[in-house]
């Protein structure tokens, strides 16, 4: 512990702590400009300088990186150090007088107007370096330095060309503390819809809202240390030493007695639709996004705004993206119409804009949905009958210029309409999962026609899979809404515990047995089998069935050429019969 | 013996989890197709042992079609692997015998591919109804046509 | 070959100089008519000509000095060479009228060793200067080269040649003074980290105006710098050594690159040297003209191949240098300086100088000076002494005013403080610094205020622009010195430069931005009255700051002397003279644009400056 005295104040702090920390730990303000307490100090803006009397000396020094020594008198508000304070801060204010932290040091330290020429009123940068460090010593890139010298210097790509080091992960931008670097938007996509695109935001996060367990984690694809080696900020500032970068995935192992499958679904990726123009022209969303951007917690904190931060004045929602369609999917998407109803019911709310809904049937099948349908019909949504045909920024009148003009065969009116819109909402319909494929494989599920997993009976087996122990529940079945997933679920759930509760295993009546007097001891059977149920009994010189692995395929009993293996109920016999008696009608 | 009425007989031998299923599903859906087929059940198309097709043919079926789960679907991992295998030597076999080896089909049909089953019974039937009877047995043909009429 | 050649003996050898100074006034072309006219008279067996590195007195290059005799010959040329040649060579009989003679006597000196310039001199650091040929290791070996390493690398422990050098009092030679023995055992002493690497740099990185000692030192004897750095690298335990030169200087990284190669080859560098079983190397690292580079830690960084930019201090490189391993940096002439204390002696070398500056000074002597060039002069010698005895006084009989030391660094020391004894301590008392050895000489017609500016646009320019006070405050000081010097200068603005020059002083990050005020507040300290007449009069004392200038033509002046000459009608690129041949001339003053054109060209002295 070293023991010094700041503005009078005897404090004790760590071994190696620096002036600044001192001074914050006795309560005293210095003002810091290029200092970060994540990054490397680096001294240049000497605006931190205090007066400190050692070793019979006095000097200013720079707080944030000079080591705080035993016997050091601090004076942090000298008349010396609050000279040259105010006049490195005078400087830097006719440098970039637009730097907010800036001002407000100036303001504090008395400072109305800077006695030197100004050269840009609108300059930001403060030439603090942080964002240079931050790219070397956080991000591990180097894309960026100072370049030139003296009052030219400036931050810089090499040659000002664009970096080919930069991994634009924008870290210089986040810790630049003046705004002086903005991010260039490169996608055509403004700042909000950035935001409300669902992919990886930050390296660490909450999976998704509501997850459980509520525990942030580190993306690996999206995180700079293990794309560098370097950063670490998050190490460096968690309390609680929670951060470990070392972790790897573990793979486990789990037994169990059976497996309810709820892998869910994805949503129809609307750009597979070019007609309707989403990721083509801006203020086209899926569902999904409005859902973001109507929540209060969202981007534009629930307010539903345009790229340009306007009210929308029209907007249209377009039933059936993806569903409903002999090109993408043919089947009804059942969620549709009544999540599209629920947004023109929260437009009608948050804007004053008219909306349009359009819709091919109302599929209005739930306890209270044709009500809320009602209820929409008498808020004024207008209701357009027929499916839209194409979304186009082309304008063909002055009043359609620059809106989105939505395109649709009205089926009750009978004609092609042209209805110009700010803003449209795609009602994306439901596909399976990602994984959908691999899982199916995995369990050895069917799937139906519409890819979805196949049930094993639509009536009398709705949760149950072909599989003994393997249930499904919710939309890997097929589409469905929350209140059917959460009574589907609720079905495999009691499925499951109906066989964890009965303690045993019936086993199928339809093993195969082998007739060991007839068994000549081939063993070409025990090669066959799938499930390794076989076993030659060597000292009997016959081979066995294990009735609990046999699955009943009756492979072996087809190969046998003894005749030894027979399959109870599928007995050759019994098969020979069968064959007969067909041809005896 | 009248080509013009001859109605095939024609036995399959679906397995349990796809092709049996799928032909359920066919008729559930109401699907509508050749009634010449009688489809015996069995676990697993690697349960068609060679003898039932050649009982088959004996007994006086015109064709036979064995059908099971795509490759890589198979509820026994690998049954219809064994299937194809033993359908590729019968038929040779039964080329032998001067059984054209068209009577002895091997198809592919899934729990979800009721229209599947529905198109491979009619196109199966169409083609042995090419073919002409087998006449292995021949009163039972004669005997089917005399019932038909 | 090189020995069989070093062996031959020769009756007479003439030294060329063949320093910088010399080569561009066109000593290789003598050299080449020198021998050429040598094989024409069959001396080429009898005299040898050997170019070497700088003599020192660069005023009067070309230079020859004749061995045996020391007879020193100046400012020849190719011409001259023929009846030199036949005269003195062949016939034996000196030519008087190519040496040297002072303006004051006008009789010509012909040894070298009578002539004021040299003889006040005592040569340490340029030991060599003029008597080796700096290519040729083995003339460097025949004056006592590399014995001082022989004697520490096999007879001297460590511990030895560090008190060896605490004791002489050798201090940095590269300005601040750092005790080197001191620095020396705490490289020693500190702990490197993995694997336990020390390094050793010679700073060559000589940025100041009108300074060049580092520059001779590598050109005129590089193996006193190498065999400084090898007994340095041995005290402090270090294993790799860069010399850190200027790539302005190109022939003295051409003959560095040549006595390292030829160190190697006697196996004086490299592996187990001398069969001691000590290893050390030497690189050269160039610089790319930034003169912040010259600070430690911008060199240190510029060196491990990052931006030349300074760090703050601690750690200082002596901790935490050269990649993070301790780091001994001594500046050029320290290093010559090493091999002769551990040749003749501590005791001998603190018996040169003053109580707390031992040794010999390396100054080089510009400006309003007659005798520019290099001098070596012991501490504690006075101003006075170096001006008037060595510099041989100030040219056309102007009266001395100032002396700029230290470079832009450093500050002006007035005439009152002319036998001021010249030590560290003595030259920061009065403001200014010993720095790397510039010293610039000014007379009366020298404005202060625009050398301040002079050398602000230079620290400005330099700036690496790191640290706030130094970017901004040159900046800031520069601007308003050029107000002054333009005659828009306030008396706020003289408060805010007394604000300014210290506060920078205070914070800057590193030597060159607290140096950096050194010459605004010395001129503001010596001479306050001319900033005060520049900016109440709106007048330069000096005439430098032409915007202040009034010119008038007298009419008497002109008619009776030039007869109305019209020289300077002709010359005035702003038509604001009046009048034609034979009549006298007239100033428009509300067209002048204050260029001084007329004023150069008035042969008679009629245009009069105010």
């Amino acid at each position: 512990m070293v023991n010094l005295t700041i503005d009078g104040k005897q404090v004790e702090v760590d071994e190696g702590s620096t002036i600044l920390q001192a001074a914050k730990k006795a309560g005293a303000r210095v003002p810091t400009l290029c200092f970060h307490p994540v990054i490397e100090p680096y001294a240049a803006c000497r605006v931190c300088v205090v007066e400190v009397a050692f070793r019979g000396k006095n000097d200013l020094l720079t707080s944030c990186n000079t080591k705080a020594e035993e016997g050091m008198d601090v004076r942090t508000a000298s008349e010396r150090a609050l000279r040259a304070r105010r006049l490195n801060v005078e400087m830097l204010l006719a440098r970039a007088p637009a730097a907010e932290p800036l001002r407000e040091i100036a303001k504090e330290l008395g400072i109305e107007k800077t006695r030197f020429p100004v050269k840009d009123p609108d300059e930001k940068c403060i030439l603090c370096g942080l964002c240079v460090r931050a790219c070397e010593q956080i991000v591990g890139a180097c894309a960026i330095s100072f370049i030139e010298r003296g009052t030219d210097r400036h931050v810089s790509t090499p040659f000002g060309e664009e970096s080919e080091a930069c991994i634009g992960c924008t870290a210089c931008a986040h810790f630049c503390p003046t705004g002086a670097i903005t991010v260039e938007d490169k996608y055509g996509r403004k700042v909000i819809h950035d935001e409300m695109y669902l992919g990886p935001t930050t390296a660490i996060r909450v999976p998704t809202r509501q997850a459980v367990p509520m525990v942030p984690f580190i993306d690996k694809e999206a995180c700079i240390h293990f794309k560098t080696g370097e950063c670490k900020v998050c190490a460096k500032v968690c309390d609680r030493d929670a951060v470990n970068h070392e972790m790897e995935d573990t793979i486990q192992e789990i037994e169990a007695g059976s497996i309810i499958i709820a892998s869910g679904f994805k949503t129809f990726d609307a750009r597979r639709i070019p007609a309707y123009g989403y990721g083509r022209f801006p203020n086209i969303i899926t569902a999904m996004e409005f859902e973001r951007l109507v929540n209060a917690s969202g981007p534009t904190g629930g307010k539903v705004l345009l790229a340009n931060g306007e009210e929308p004045k029209a907007v249209g929602i377009i039933h059936c993206v993806g569903s409903r369609d002999e090109n993408y999917h043919a089947y009804c998407s059942r969620v549709c119409c009544m999540y599209s109803l629920k947004f023109a019911h929260l437009l009608g709310e948050k804007t004053k804009a008219t909306i349009y809904d359009f819709y091919i049937d109302m599929r209005c099948f739930g306890k209270g949905y044709e009500e809320f349908y009602h209820r929409l019909l008498k808020e004024g949504t207008k209701f357009v009958r027929g499916r839209v045909s194409e979304i186009t920024t082309l304008a063909l009148t002055e009043k359609e210029e620059g809106k989105l003009i939505i395109r649709v065969e009205d089926t009750l009116l009978g004609a092609v309409r042209r209805i110009a819109v700010d803003m449209a909402i795609l009602a994306v319909g439901m596909e399976p999962s990602i994984d959908h494929n691999r899982l199916a494989k995995t369990f050895n599920i069917s799937c139906s026609q519409d890819t979805f997993f196949l049930e094993r009976h639509p009536k009398l087996a709705p949760v149950s899979s072909f599989s003994d122990g393997i249930f499904l529940a919710g939309t890997c079945q097929g589409p469905k809404d929350i209140p059917d997933t959460v009574a589907q679920a609720g079905a495999a759930a009691a499925e499951a515990l109906a066989l964890a509760d009965l303690g045993k295993v019936e086993l199928e009546p339809i093993t195969a047995v082998i007739d060991d007097k007839l068994c000549s001891g081939c063993q070409i059977c025990v090669g066959l089998c799938p499930f390794t149920a076989i076993t030659y009994k060597k000292d009997e010189g016959h081979s066995e069935i294990n009735d609990a692995l046999c699955k009943g395929c009756g492979t072996c009993v087809a190969a046998c050429p003894s005749g030894a293996s027979y399959q109870k109920h599928f007995r050759d016999e019994q098969i020979f019969a069968e064959i007969e008696g067909i041809f005896l009608i | 013996m009248n080509q013009e009425h001859f109605e095939p007989r024609l036995i399959g031998f679906l397995c349990n989890w796809c092709s049996y299923t799928g032909a359920d599903l066919a008729g559930t859906a109401r699907m509508v197709y050749a009634p010449n087929i009688r489809i015996i059940r069995v676990m697993c198309t690697g349960r068609v042992d060679p003898q039932f097709v050649l009982k088959a043919f004996r007994e006086g079926a015109d064709g036979v079609l064995i059908s099971g789960c795509h490759p890589g679907d198979c509820h026994y991992q690998e049954g219809n692997y064994k299937a194809m295998r033993r359908h590729k030597l019968l038929s040779k076999v039964l080329e032998q015998f001067g059984i054209e080896k068209e009577r002895f089909r091997l198809e592919w049909v899934s729990a979800s591919e009721g229209t599947k089953f529905q198109q491979v019974c009619n196109e199966f039937t169409e083609q042995i109804r090419g073919l002409g009877p087998l006449n292995l047995n021949g009163n039972k043909g004669e005997h089917h046509e005399q019932r038909q009429a | 070959m090189a020995e069989k050649e070093t062996q031959k003996t020769y009756r007479m050898h003439l030294m060329i100089c063949a320093g910088t100074g010399c080569v561009s006034n066109h000593s290789y072309e003598v050299k080449e008519a020198l021998e050429k006219e040598l094989r024409k008279h069959g001396l080429e067996n009898e005299v040898v000509v050997v170019p070497t590195g700088c003599n020192g007195f660069c005023e009067r290059g070309p230079i020859l000095v004749v061995q045996p005799g020391n007879i020193f010959y100046q400012q020849l040329s190719v011409k001259d060479v023929p009846h030199l040649v036949e005269e003195h060579f062949l016939k034996g009989r000196p030519v008087a009228k190519l040496m040297y003679s002072p303006p004051e006597t006008k009789q010509p000196v012909p040894v070298l060793n009578d002539i004021p310039f040299f003889n006040k001199q005592v040569l340490i650091a340029l030991r060599n200067r003029g008597l080796i040929d700096p290519e040729k290791i083995e003339e460097s070996i025949a004056h006592d080269g590399y014995k001082a390493m022989v004697k520490a690398l096999s007879e001297m422990k460590p511990e030895k040649i560090i008190a060896e050098i605490t004791l002489s009092g050798l201090r940095g030679r590269g300005g601040a003074g750092f005790p080197t023995g001191l620095k020396w055992q705490l490289v020693r002493n500190a702990m490197s980290t993995n694997g336990g690497q020390k390094y050793i740099v010679c700073n060559g990185d000589e940025g100041d105006p009108g300074a060049f000692m580092d520059r001779s030192i590598l050109e005129a004897d590089p193996h006193s710098v190498i065999e400084g750095m090898v007994i340095g690298a041995k005290a402090i335990g270090a294993t790799a050594g860069f010399i850190y030169v200027r790539n302005e200087y190109p022939l003295a990284v051409e003959r560095l690159s040549i006595a390292l190669k030829q160190a190697r080859d006697y196996g004086l560098l490299g592996q187990d040297i001398l069969g001691t079983g000590f290893d050390f190397d030497i690189q050269i690292k160039r610089g790319a003209g930034a003169f912040v580079c010259g600070e430690e830690t911008a060199l240190i960084a510029s060196i491990e191949g990052r931006l030349g930019e300074p760090r703050p201090r601690p750690p200082y490189p002596a901790q935490s240098g050269l990649w993070g391993k301790p780091t001994c940096i001594n500046n050029v002439e320290t290093w010559a300086n090493v091999p002769t204390i551990i040749n003749r002696g501590a005791k001998w070398y603190a018996g040169i100088g003053t109580k707390t500056s031992k040794g010999t000074k390396v100054f080089s002597l510009v400006g309003k000076i007659n005798n520019t060039g290099l001098v070596e002069v012991p501490m504690g010698i006075t101003l006075r002494e170096i001006i008037y005895d060595i510099g041989g006084g100030i040219p056309g009989g102007k009266a001395f005013k100032a002396v700029q030391t230290g470079g832009p660094s450093g500050g002006c020391i007035p005439k009152e403080k002319i036998d001021l004894p010249i030590d560290y301590e003595s030259l920061s008392e009065a403001g200014s610094m010993m720095g790397s050895g510039g010293m610039v000489i000014m007379d009366e017609d020298t404005c202060m205020v625009d050398v301040a500016r002079y050398f602000l646009t230079f620290t400005q320019d330099e700036s690496c622009g790191k640290c706030t006070p130094c970017r901004e405050g040159t900046k800031a000081m520069l601007e308003i010195l050029t107000k002054i010097t333009e005659g828009k200068g306030t008396p706020e603005d003289l408060t805010l430069l007394e604000d300014l020059a210290p506060a920078i002083k205070d914070t800057a990050l590193c030597g060159l931005g607290k140096t950096a005020p050194n010459p605004v507040l010395t001129t503001l300290r010596y001479f306050r009255n001319e900033y005060e007449t520049h900016i109440q009069n709106k007048k330069c004392p000096a005439h430098v700051c032409r915007p202040l200038n009034v010119y008038t033509i007298d009419p008497g002046l002109c008619l009776s002397q030039g007869h109305g000459c019209d020289v300077c009608r002709r010359n005035c690129s702003s038509e604001a003279i009046a009048g034609q041949k034979n009549e006298a001339h007239a100033i428009f003053q509300d067209k002048c644009i204050k260029c001084g054109v007329c004023y150069d060209v008035c042969a008679f002295g009629a245009v009069k400056v105010d």
